[in-house]
């Protein structure tokens, strides 16, 4: 039996919380809430950076059948990087990334940017949002496409305080994005899972795709510019009596781990209220 | 250990879930430090303490996650009737009821955050992420438990003459 004690506090909570809720449907805690993620983020920041290589550690002891198939990916990288250092040694840090900037920029000569750093996620495991250190007040709006510094798609800004900004991330399973395989032109939907995966949807059983095949933005339905590279076919199944083919997408961004990304604030979404 | 400690460690609690945590994952899903550490102050300290923890802990990480500001606070919610649980005293451990109290904790906290992202149109395939979701995270949360709950005893310097386990 529950003694009236915890009933009675029971819903004081639970009206708290729908009140708290009714007035954020209002906006009347944003203020609060920019101010609260603005001082955490420098803690979140620091508390992330030391425990990061522990995460490493415990992560690779709990995964180890990848390991043996990263260890193959990261001998080839490693190759790879080697010659990177070796041509970029001298340059520091900050000279690199901005390398990396333009790089994207001499791509897309007429795409700006906002770099932003990820200082946090989101407590629970059902969504795929991050927290990025800037805000409206450097320009970043909601419905802004957000890339890493590589050029591929993170996801959309779906939240925009005045210093910090909430990402959604394609992964999430709000997310959708209208995509087509870049070699065959075939068009479908990229949708996020709880899982934290990639699903391919509406690709018609006789559009041709193939397990590596790069899958980019299509720019229809003005939510994304074309063209931004989402990740690769992973896998494809098409069963028989099916409209449509089921295809796996792995991200090319690492959406785990994402440390900065690049707001593209050059690029506006179109309104979906708009015809 | 006084309430003020345990308002400073749901401080920590809450800031680590958000940028720690999110890098420990097992199963494919996040352990949930603030959860853990509420059932595991109830089991330790009781009823009175958790009262208040419980709501600040949910309007710190309303303020802190990307969900409507409340909703977590709402999830949390059912953790102050989950007390009366630890209050009957059924067995002489306090571990054994918190190791219940987590998974219930547990589920109802994530199945009331899938709900509401369900009820508000979101795409989340409800019951697909019971298996994918609420029950790897019943697990995770009971595997951290285990040294939270020794960390929140050992802390209580003024229960160590009281049974443990």
């Amino acid at each position: 039996m529950i003694r009236v004690r915890t009933r009675t506090w029971f819903v004081v909570v639970v009206c708290a919380s729908l009140l708290f809720m009714l007035g954020s449907r209002f906006a009347m805690f944003d203020p609060l809430e920019n101010a609260a993620l603005t001082i955490a983020s420098p803690i979140e920041t620091g508390l992330g950076d030391v425990t990061r290589p522990v995460a490493d550690f415990f992560n690779n002891l709990t995964d180890v059948n990848r390991l043996s198939d990263d260890n193959q990916s990261l001998r080839e990288e490693n190759e790879r990087l080697r010659v990177q250092v070796a041509q970029l040694q001298g340059a520091d840090t900050e000279l690199t990334e901005l390398e990396q900037l333009n790089s994207i920029r001499e791509a897309k000569p007429n795409d700006t940017f906002v770099g932003a750093n990820v200082f946090a996620t989101d407590t629970n495991n059902e969504r795929r949002v991050v927290a990025i250190d800037r805000g409206t007040q450097d320009g970043v709006k909601e419905g802004m496409v957000v890339i890493t510094r590589q050029g591929s798609l993170v996801g959309s800004v779906t939240r925009a305080l005045d210093d910090v900004a909430w990402v959604t991330l394609v992964t999430d399973p709000t997310a959708g994005v209208s995509a087509i395989i870049q070699s065959s032109r075939v068009q479908g939907v990229v949708a996020g899972s709880p899982d934290g995966t990639l699903t391919m949807e509406f690709v018609e059983d006789t559009g041709d795709v193939k397990e590596g095949d790069l899958v980019m933005t299509s720019g229809i339905g003005g939510r994304h510019p074309p063209g931004e590279v989402i990740g690769r076919v992973v896998e494809v199944s098409n069963a028989a009596q099916e409209l449509f083919q089921s295809v796996h997408v792995k991200p090319l961004a690492d959406l785990e781990h994402l440390e900065s990304v690049l707001v593209l604030d050059s690029f506006l979404p179109a309104d979906p209220g708009q015809p | 250990m006084s309430l003020a400690i345990g308002l400073v460690l749901v401080i920590v609690a809450s800031l680590a879930q958000v940028s720690v945590l999110p890098q420990f994952s097992l199963f494919g899903v996040q352990p949930n430090i603030v959860i853990v550490l509420l059932v595991a102050w109830i089991a330790v300290r009781g009823q009175r303490e958790a009262f208040l923890l419980i709501p600040v802990a949910g309007f710190l990480l309303g303020i802190l996650d990307s969900e409507p500001l409340g909703l977590a606070m709402l999830a949390l919610a059912p953790l102050i009737l989950l007390t009366e649980l630890r209050e009957l005293e059924l067995v002489a451990s306090h571990l054994i009821p918190a190791f219940l109290l987590v998974v219930i904790a547990t589920l109802v906290y994530e199945g009331s955050i899938l709900l509401t992202l369900a009820l508000t149109g979101d795409r989340t395939g409800l019951p697909g992420s019971v298996l994918d979701i609420l029950v790897p995270a019943a697990i995770v949360n009971i595997l951290l438990l285990i040294p939270v709950y020794g960390a929140v005893r050992l802390a209580s310097v003024d229960l160590q003459r009281q049974p443990s386990f």
